[in-house]
Order: C-alpha cells, then structure tokens, then sequence
C-alpha cells in the first residue's frame, strides 16, 4: 500500500512536471497567460505529489515495510528511529528522493512568491526548474526507482550504511547540502529565465536571485562546516579535511558563489562585470552538478562516494545540456553584457572586489584542475594517479591568505578612491592588531612564513571589520544621542546587507584562525598502554587507561575503553573512545572521544586493542582551537541570515539609500532601486 | 536543462565557440565512466581456487542433496564444474537471483555440475527460514561460521558467485545478482572445456 | 574612447601574464605533487626516479612478513603482487583488522636504507576488501575479536 502510493505519487508527478513545463514555456511565447497560470499550478502539484511519495518512504522506513526496494536496502528492526528515518539520505535512491522533494519545494516557493511580480523572466525561470525537476523525476521512476516490491517480502534488513549510522551529524549534513546545492539552481533558473526573455542585460533578475542565493550559501557553508566536523567526530584520523573528491565538490561552487555575492555588489553599484557575475551564477550551478556527476558515478574514488548502476549516464547526458546549453545560452548573450559605468582609483572598494574575485576564481581553478587530473592524467597518459593534499595546500594557502588580507582591506576602503589620510586612518588600527598577532605567533613558537601571515592577516581583517561596527556605532552615539547598545543594533539594521556581511567576515577569520593554529600546532602521541597505565600527554598531561570493556547493542557491537584524563596528576575528566562492530562491514567504525574546550580539543581515538582486553593502543591529538572551526561556521551562517532579513516595509528602499548615500560616492553611476 | 530558447538575439558565432568549448568536458567526464577507480582488481579469477571444508546445514532438493552436518571439500569435487554462491538471508540481491539459481542448480546437476551456497556473516537457523520463505534451494547450503572461507575468497559482500573449472581453477567470479543468461553461458563452457 | 581600449589592453595583457604564471605554478606543483599508484613490480621498474617521492603502493601483505612491535609501536611488513615484494615500514598501530595475506595500499615514499636495501616507508595504511586474502589465524575474526571481551568483561 506505502510502495504503491509512493511509486504511483512519483510517476504521476513526472508527468505533471512536463506538462507543467510545455504549458510555462508554451505560454510564454504565445503569450496566454492561463496557460501560464496552470503550468504554475503544475508546479505546486508536483510539489504535492513529491511530498507524497517522501511522505510514504519514511512511513515505509519507519514501519519496516520491507516489501519497498529501499527499505530493505537500508533499513533494519535493530536500527535506532532517529537513524531509521535519516537513512531517507543513507543510500542512492532515497537521496535523489529526497533531493527531488528538496527541489520541488524550492519550485512551489520561487513560484508562490514571484508569479505575481518579477514580469517576463519568470515563466522561463519555472520552466527551467521543473526542467532540472524532471530530470530527478526520471531518475526516480527509472534507474533509482526507490519503490521497487521485494517479494517474497524480507524479514528484516541490513540496516544503513555503518558510518552514516554512526554519528547524529548525518541527520544534519546531507540535508544542508541538499538544500546548499537545490538551492544554487534558483538563481540559475533566474539568470536561465532573464537570458530566455531577453531580460539579462537588467538587473532584475539579479534582485530577484540575491535572497535564493545567499540563503542557498548559508546551507552550503554551514553543509561543508558539519561535514567537516562530522569526519573529524567519525573518521578518527583527528582531521576535518582531506581534498577528497566529495569535498571538493561541495567546496568549489560555495567558492563561486562567495565570490559571486562580491562581485554583484560591482554590477550593481557601477554598472560592471554583468557577463562576469552571469558566468558566475552559471558556473556555480554546473558546479554542484558537476560535484555529483563525480561522487554518484564512481568516477572518482572517495570515502563518501555511493555509487553504482547505470545512473552515472543519465548524470553525464543531463551534465551534457547543462553545459552545453548554459555555455551557447552566455556566450550567445554576451554582447547584451556590456559595462555601463567603471571603476574610481586603485584603491577603492571597487578594486578590493575585483581582486577578491580573481583569488576565489583562482582558487576554484585550482580545486578543480586537482579533483579532474587523475581523469586526465589516465586518459592522456594512461597512468594512475592521485593528487595529495601538498599539492592543494602549497596552491591554496598563499591564496587564502591574500584572501584574509583583502577581508580586512575591502571593508576599510570607501567606493570613490580613497585618499592618503584615509587609507591611513582606517588601515593602521588593522595594521596594529596584525603586528601584535604576529608578535604572539612568533612568541608561541610559529616558523612556518604563511602561518604567521595567516595570523596577522586574520588579525587584521579582525580588527578591520570590527572597526566599521566600532565606527559607525560611534558616529550614531555622537549624531543622535544613542546608547551603545542601541546604536549597535540599529546601524546593522538601517544596512542588514552590508553588516551582515561583516559579521560573515568574522566567522570566516575565526575558521582561517583556528585551522592555521590547529595545524601548526597539533601534536600527537600514541602509544601501547596496559591497563591501570598511562600515555604521557606534553608536559603536564596524561591519560590513564582503567578499562577496556565490551557491549552488544541491537544493531552493533561495541568496544571501548575507559579513560581518564589527567593534569598534573589531577583527574579531570573520564574519555570512552570506542570502537563499532557492525554484521555489514568488515572494519569497524570508530568513535573517538573529544573532549572540547574554547582553547582546544584532546582528541582520543582508540587504535587497536587486545582481546583478553590488558591492554589498548591509544592516538591522542591535542589540536588547539578546533571548536572556533564549528564555531566560525555558524557566525558565517548568522551574518548569511542578517543580509537576508528584508527590512519591513518602504522604510527599506529609504533606509537603505540613506545609509548608503552617507557613504557613497558622489559620481554613482548606477544607483540601485528596488521596485 | 531548460528547454526555453530565446526568440531573438542569439549570437550564434560567439554560442558555438562556447558550445565547442564544452565538448572536451563532456567527452572527459564520459571517458571517466568507461573506467573502474576500484584500482586492482580480483587476481582470483585464473588462479587455483582456495580449498575449504564446509559443514552443510540446508540439505538441498534429491538429485542435489547432502545430508546436514556432512563436510564439503572442494578437493573432492576436481574434475566437475563447481559454483559457489556466497550468500545471506540480509541481502537484497540475493533474493532476486534466489529463482534464477534454483532453476540453473536443477538443470544442470545431471550435468554434473555442483551448486553451493555459502552462507555469508549469518546464522544458520535464519538463513533456513529464509530459504522455507524463498520456496526452497534446490541445491545444498554449507555455513562459513567464522567467515574464514569468505575471507579466502576475498568476499566483499553478497552476493558473489564464482565458477570453478574442472582442474580446480576460478574461471570466473560475478559480483551481484546472477542471471539465468549468464549462468548458462558460463556454465556451457566449462562443461565443454576438457578437464585435464 | 582611445584611453578606455589601451586601459583594456592593459589589462588583458596583465590578465594573461598573471594566468600564466599561475598556470605554471600551477601545473609545476603537479608535476612534483602527483601521488602515482604503483604495485611493487611497477615501484621496483621504475628505477632510480621513484625514490623520495609520494608513492601509493598496492599489493597484498606478504604471509608471514609482519613484524609488529608494540611497544615501540614500529611496523615492517612487505607487500607482494605476484613474484614482486617490497619492504614497508611504518610508525604507529595497525588498523585493527591488519593481518597477513590482506590487500592493503599504503601510502609514502621509498627510501634507501643505510644497509643498501630500499625501505618503503610508510605514512598511512589502508586496508583494501575486494582484494582477496589469506584465512587469519584462529581468534583473529572480527566476531572473535570482540566476543571475548563482551563474555569477559562487564560492562
């Protein structure tokens, strides 16, 4: 019953996408707006229909119903309810199920809340959603069909995948993704719907895409954030990053996208770059495609990978148009995308923008030329190869760190080009506070010449983004009498875009801080340890091991250890890092044990341990400011929120152009209007 | 994706430089999926297929059967085709090529071809629910309590058939669900291969 | 119109030298940061180029070849693909299910011993199922292995 509803639901919401599709694009073009109008409605059907079917899938994994392909793939009586309903996510078919219903949600929304407004470039905007929909709806009646009856009906199954079952994060992880990468197709749907009616040379459609895109960057980042604090709380090697293929993917379209969130700010102030900031957009799309083209086709090898069957075609086909048709759609477009305004001094803002972009496009050049070169190399040469992390990080860490020093720059200049007595006086409190980080750096043993430019860079863009919120709070103290508490709040909220932005900035240079000093001073013991003995850690540290012990739970069997941690002698904490048995694999999983402090974690992950249970083999990390990584990720995701937060009212049209005219220069040749 | 071409205003010379340009990407990315990133493969198949002693816990149908608790070695069994099908009462593929077997196994035992089933990371008393739900195993089930023979095999999971050739030799090893084709195929030839 | 076209021109020529340059660094970092999968007939082909540099070896630990001393936590082992064998070092616990006769790629590089004889010394270890392996010893499977502890020990 659950199987058929969820296997009709999806074949019925195939159809009723493209009939949706033919009756906005149709409609479009002949201009009958009911057909219009009901090719909309389709949108919110399908949406119903995809719904239904999820609905059914959990229900069905919930129930144990093991009639349904999928449920009997992932599912088990022995699984715990909360990793029950997340392996939704556990496998091929319930992500792409869960993927689609992401997606249709994001249609029913863009569609809600622009059908009566945005004008031409919607109808095409639908049609290239419910376009990228049927796709998802092709594989889900075809190659990743999750409704497929088992007969005769199993009693039970192997349950999820052992490391997606093994950690709470993967209840938050793949979700966030998903809606990161969904989430980047509306202001590609925009930029495909402005580029179909003629309309890309406005602006329009830029406004229109700026909210989707930076709540779809929020996800993506705070996606990469928990994936990285989810293989540092599982993989048991101590580190959060690796290059891996499936990292890379989702890190190259949050770069384009960073950068496109910078460079719009050009167009919309001076009038440039408009191909530049499309190409952005289109590249950022392909990107995530791209990423899953890669990790769900088993061309590339990855710890996350899930691959198989013959999906990877249907990918390659639909990765084919994208490219193809965004490629002709941009280059065809191009001539409409001519500069209308230019730039005002090297020192300015404008600049500051235009560099950060050619960093951050440098930077995805370079993810992307490491994660496709062993393709290459075996295609041209026909070798093996892998491309290791030195390699990424001698590439990328120069370029993060002139990153982090324009952070602090951009903020400080003004758009009109800046004088000498400016630029003096906004740069040298940020010029301080990096030659008192690098003071520190020094003093606690830094050698490493891009650590210590990491330090004081970070400082710098610190003290630099700070200062606009010490600033501008001061000027409204001294103009209106304000509290300083008050004055706060209400400069970021006459500017939401713009402080917000800054509060970003602070997130990202707690996560550049924390990896440079985890990494630079990250040390590590290991050693072979008899019960009632105790590994050394540093100088005043140690963890003495008191029990080695055993359980059998419904779904798994686990071993652990019993630690405690000791400070000079002191008992100040107990550690349990353990190890998983589970029927399906043949390796166990483990769970290291963190204990997590603002200036840093210790970090114990059990390696080996011996039968009779006497003894164990204990890797403890002691990696300084590791939690500001977490930490940083969700400050960017706070300041993503404040840029979003419309400001209630007419008031924002005039409030923003107030707060902005303060600042502006005199000769804006594009001044921005919101309609 | 998006099927929405603009009436007008196109550049087509600069649309096909563009559309040129993507093309080496795409024939990349398909290049990528004529290859397997799995790095070395099985040097199982070709080689002597490891021996094993395997006590039978699922006698089989007449004409196939062998009484629970006797031993199965593989060294008895040198001059006639032997398939081994890893498998357990957890595993999805298994059913769908649970029919398939059954069938094959039937057929050719007057062929003296000889079916096995190893049971793969489970019990023994689930694995014969299972087989009294799927209908029946026409051909005999021996246990691998402590996985060893697995591990011997380089099972990776189930199911995983292997074909073994007269002289003892893994002629070919199929992961995932068999076929009745594939089985037939295989099977044909081996019988008519010499045994030396 | 003229000043606006020479900045252009300017600016394409800067654009082009800065893309070079990245590519060469670029493609240079490549070069010497490829990490090449080898076996060890393929490692010991490849003659002197192959010392000192990233190295991803595949094979089969050699039955017999380990030798692990856990006191001082130092691992040697040597890895076999049909006649080839190469000696592996490495610092640090095995994973738990390590045991002869298993496929493994390890990753490192080759050096030369003091007494003549190539080390490959490794820097992570992993274990490779689909390759097939030797039966382990008796009490070495994974449910053995913490069976004993469960009955053993409470919890």
């Amino acid at each position: 019953m659950t199987r058929l509803i969820g296997a009709n639901a999806l074949i019925v919401a195939l159809g009723v996408t493209v009939v949706g599709l033919l009756l906005v694009t149709f409609g479009a073009r002949r201009q009958r707006a009911e057909w219009v109008e009901a090719g909309y409605s389709a949108t919110y059907l399908q949406f119903a229909l995809v719904t239904a079917a999820t609905f059914a899938m959990i229900f069905g994994l919930v129930s144990h119903d093991f009639s349904i392909d999928y449920v009997a793939q992932v599912g088990s009586r022995a699984t715990p309810l909360y990793y029950t309903v997340i392996s939704l996510w556990g496998a091929l078919e319930g992500s792409i199920l869960f993927w689609g219903w992401v997606l249709s949600l994001l249609t029913a929304l863009v569609v809600f809340w622009n059908r009566d407004r945005g004008g031409k470039l919607i109808p095409y905007t639908t049609a290239t959603l419910l376009g990228v929909g049927i796709f998802f709806q092709i594989l889900l009646v075809g190659p990743a069909h999750p409704f497929g009856l088992v007969s005769p009906v199993p009693l039970d199954g192997p349950g999820p995948n052992p490391l997606l079952q093994n950690h709470w994060l993967m209840g938050i992880h793949p979700p966030l993704l998903y809606l990161g990468y969904v989430g980047m197709t509306v202001p590609f749907a925009f930029a495909m719907g402005a580029m179909a009616a003629g309309e890309v040379g406005d602006t329009g459609w830029i406004r229109l895409s700026r909210r989707w895109l930076l709540g779809a960057w929020a996800f993506l980042t705070a996606a990469i954030i928990a994936g990285m604090w989810w293989s540092y709380e599982v993989l048991g090697w101590g580190g959060y990053w690796a290059w891996d293929p499936v990292e890379n993917a989702s890190f190259m379209p949050w770069l384009t996208a960073t950068a496109f969130l910078h460079s719009v700010m050009v167009q919309e102030r001076r009038g440039l770059l408009k191909l530049w900031n499309l190409n952005l957009i289109v590249a950022t799309f392909v990107l995530t495609i791209l990423g899953t083209f890669l990790t769900r086709s088993g061309v590339l090898t990855s710890v996350h990978a899930f691959t198989e069957g013959n999906i990877g075609y249907y990918f390659l086909v639909a990765i084919a148009i994208v490219l193809l048709l965004s490629f002709v759609l941009v280059a065809g477009n191009s001539e409409k995308l001519t500069s209308d305004g230019q730039l005002e001094g090297t020192a300015s803002r404008g600049s500051v923008f235009l560099l950060n972009n050619l960093f951050l496009t440098a930077f995805t050049f370079t993810v992307l030329v490491g994660t496709l070169f062993p393709l290459v190399a075996e295609a041209v040469r026909g070798v093996k190869v892998s491309v290791g992390e030195p390699f990424f990080n001698r590439m990328t860490v120069p370029i993060c760190v002139a990153l982090l020093f324009l952070m602090g720059v951009g903020p400080a200049l003004p758009w009109k080009a800046a004088d000498r007595a400016t630029i003096r006086r906004k740069l040298l409190p940020p010029a301080i506070g990096s030659g008192v980080a690098l003071l520190v750096a020094l003093f606690a043993g830094t050698r490493d010449v891009f650590a210590l430019l990491a330090f004081m860079f970070a400082a710098f863009a610190l003290v630099a983004n700070v200062g606009e919120f010490v600033e501008g709070a001061r000027l409204r103290m001294q103009q209106r009498g304000e509290s300083a508490p008050l004055a706060l709040s209400e400069l970021v909220n006459a500017n939401r875009r713009r402080y917000g932005g800054y509060v970003a900035h602070l997130g990202v240079v707690a996560v550049a801080a924390a990896i440079t000093a985890a990494s630079t001073f990250k040390t590590e013991y290991e050693g072979t340890i008899k019960k009632g003995e105790s590994l050394k850690i540093g100088e005043n540290m140690a963890v003495r091991l008191d029990e080695v012990w055993g359980r059998e739970e419904p779904q798994r069997a686990v071993i652990g250890t019993t630690l405690t941690l000791l400070k000079n002698g002191r008992e100040i904490a107990t550690l349990d890092p353990r190890m998983n048995f589970y029927p399906t694999s043949q390796q166990p999983v483990p769970t290291p044990a963190v204990r997590s402090r603002p200036t840093g974690d210790i970090y114990v992950n059990l390696q080996a341990f011996q039968q009779d249970g006497s003894n164990a083999t204990l890797r403890v990390i002691v990696e300084p400011l590791v939690p500001w990584i977490w930490l940083g990720g969700m400050i960017i995701c706070c300041g993503a929120l404040i840029s979003m937060l419309p400001v209630p009212g007419a008031a924002r049209v005039r409030a923003a152009a107030r707060a902005e005219s303060a600042e502006r220069a005199p000769g804006a040749t594009t001044p921005v209007t919101a309609s | 994706m998006d099927d929405a071409i603009p009436a007008t205003g196109l550049n087509w010379r600069r649309a096909s430089i563009a559309g040129a340009v993507a093309l080496p990407i795409i024939a990349l990315l398909a290049f990528g999926m004529t290859r397997d990133p799995g790095e070395i493969t099985s040097p199982l198949p070709g080689k002597m297929a490891p021996d094993f002693a395997l006590e039978v816990f699922a006698q089989g149908e007449p004409g196939q059967e062998r009484m629970v608790g006797d031993t199965v070695r593989l060294s008895e069994m040198r001059g006639q085709v032997v398939v081994l099908n890893f498998w357990g009462s957890w595993c999805l593929e298994c059913r769908r090529e649970h029919q398939a077997l059954t069938n094959v196994a039937s057929e050719y035992a007057t062929k003296g071809v000889k079916f096995f089933g190893v049971l793969y990371n489970d019990q023994p008393s689930t694995a014969l629910r299972w087989i009294q739900e799927m209908g029946g195993q026409s051909y005999p089930s021996v246990n691998d309590p402590r996985t060893r023979t697995s591990i011997d095999y380089g099972i990776y999971g189930a199911p995983e058939t292997f074909f073994i050739a007269k002289n003892g030799v893994v002629a070919y090893k199929h992961i995932g669900a068999l076929t009745e084709a594939i089985m037939i195929q295989k099977l044909d030839s081996l019988i008519a291969a010499p045994s030396s | 119109m003229s000043s606006t076209s020479r900045k252009a021109a300017t600016l394409t020529i800067a654009g082009v030298i800065v893309a070079a340059a990245f590519g060469y660094m670029m493609f240079g970092g490549l070069e010497s940061n490829v990490v090449y999968f080898l076996t060890p007939a393929e490692l010991v082909a490849r003659g002197e180029g192959v010392y000192d540099r990233a190295v991803r070896l595949g094979g089969q630990v050699a039955p017999g070849s380990v030798q692990w001393d856990a006191n001082a936590l130092d691992l040697k082992f040597r890895v076999r693909e049909g006649t080839h064998e190469v000696v592996v070092h490495s610092k640090g616990a095995p994973p738990q299910m390590f045991r002869d006769g298993m496929g493994v790629v390890v990753e490192g590089k080759y050096v030369r011993a003091a007494n003549g004889q190539s080390v490959f010394e490794s820097k992570n270890l992993m274990i490779k199922h689909s390759e097939e392996y030797r039966a382990p010893k008796d009490g070495q499977m994974p449910q053995e292995m913490y069976k004993s502890l469960i009955k053993g020990v409470s919890s």
